[in-house]
């Protein structure tokens, strides 16, 4: 029933000493930040290891936070600053590693691909292409991009997390859809996707 | 097929589901004679399906990292608490003071109302125009001045009719002082009451 319990009821609890509360700040959104820091980086364990570090700074920071905003917000800029960091530090575009996928093939529920092997590794180049499309976007758009679609948080949201303007938000997510049309329009013209 | 620049930002809001509720009926009416704008509608929502179909392949459904919880209380206990610096204590005591102030909105808009009240009735009202309090000023000067004017005919009339009966039997001076009077008054109502006097007065004599 945590789910009932507000974060900011939560935060001031682990503030009162409440060890118990950080856990199910944790369990409440350890997937939703994994998720969101595994499609920025492609990596598995540098996914695994960019959450550690989201969660051991939201906990360092905690007692001293005050809510400006919502905490999943600040959770999400924690992540997206980590998330550039990352990209600055390897300096160069994440690369597809078929491990990673396979290892998040392992530890998710299995999926059928007996009938049709030849179908689910063409699906699955398909949808390597259309994933390199996305990470050709700057990191501002991807982020832009992914927290609206995937992790559904409102453009004001968004422009908290970032630390942007709506405006500037609304243009991010403009130019990233072109991008992607110009890239993904030829590809499914020809029949490549 | 003729380019439409105006509604490409719209295109991609509709498609996206973010346009303004209040701008769709008129999009939607743009669409159907803008056959521009409606294949750039379904070009987007084809690469959202495609992203979404790619994004959907990768991460099928949410999944949480291993041993999170653990691994974050491992690396707690191995890195030392840092103690907090005296600049750091106090850009958090003062940011924790603008929170309090921020948070207590209804208390601080009563304190200043408080404050407004306190001021209006000690000092004067600090909101009031400056120009209009010299209007009102000389309205009020106006005022008085045709009031002593009415007090000093009053008292002429009355210093007359004294007279009168003081030096009863020479009526002139009374008369002469009450036509006066009259020529002062007049444009008021004291004129005819001067007038009525005067007719009293020359019918007693």
């Amino acid at each position: 029933m945590d789910t009932m319990i507000d974060d900011e009821i939560l935060v001031t609890q682990f503030k009162a000493g409440s060890q118990k509360a950080f856990d199910t700040l944790m369990k409440r959104y350890e997937r939703r930040i994994f998720g969101y820091l595994l499609r920025s980086v492609r990596n598995y364990e540098d996914a695994e290891e960019l959450t550690l570090e989201v969660f051991f700074k939201a906990y360092r920071a905690l007692a001293s936070w005050q809510p400006k905003a919502k905490f999943s917000t600040w959770l999400y800029t924690i992540a997206s600053n980590l998330s550039i960091d990352y990209h600055r530090s390897k300096a160069r575009k994440p690369e597809f590693i078929f491990e990673d996928e396979e290892i998040i093939e392992k530890r998710l529920v299995a999926t059928d691909i007996s009938s049709n092997p030849e179908k689910h590794l063409e699906d699955k180049e398909k949808g390597r292409i259309i994933r390199e499309a996305v990470d050709e976007l700057s990191s501002k758009q991807k982020s832009v991009f992914m927290l609206t679609r995937y992790e559904g948080l409102q453009i004001k949201e968004v422009a908290e997390t970032l630390g942007m303007a709506e405006g500037t938000v609304k243009i991010h997510l403009h130019r990233a859809m072109k991008k992607l049309q110009t890239i993904l329009q030829p590809l499914w013209e020809n029949n490549e996707i | 097929m003729p380019k439409c620049k105006k509604f490409e930002a719209q295109a991609i809001d509709y498609a996206y589901g973010e346009l303004d509720s209040a701008l769709v009926p008129n999009f939607e009416n743009h669409l159907t004679m803008c056959n521009s704008c409606t294949s750039k509608v379904k070009d987007f929502e084809r690469v959202l399906h495609l992203v979404d179909a790619a994004e959907g392949d990768f991460i099928p459904h949410p999944i949480a990292p291993h041993n999170l919880e653990m691994r974050l209380y491992r690396k707690l206990a191995e890195v030392p608490v840092e103690n907090p610096s005296l600049l750091s204590r106090f850009t958090d005591y003062f940011s924790r003071f603008m929170f309090i102030l921020q948070q207590q909105k209804v208390a601080s808009v009563c304190l200043f109302i408080a404050a407004v009240i306190s001021i209006a009735f000690f000092v004067g009202n600090p909101l009031q125009n400056k120009s209009e309090y010299v209007a009102n000023g000389l309205d009020t000067a106006d005022a008085h001045i045709e009031q002593y004017r009415r007090q000093d005919i009053q008292r002429s009339m009355e210093d007359s009719l004294r007279n009168k009966h003081l030096r009863n039997s020479d009526s002139w001076d009374t008369v002469s002082q009450l036509n006066r009077v009259k020529e002062r008054a007049q444009g008021t109502d004291l004129a005819n009451i001067a007038n009525k006097h005067l007719k009293n007065v020359n019918s007693d004599f």
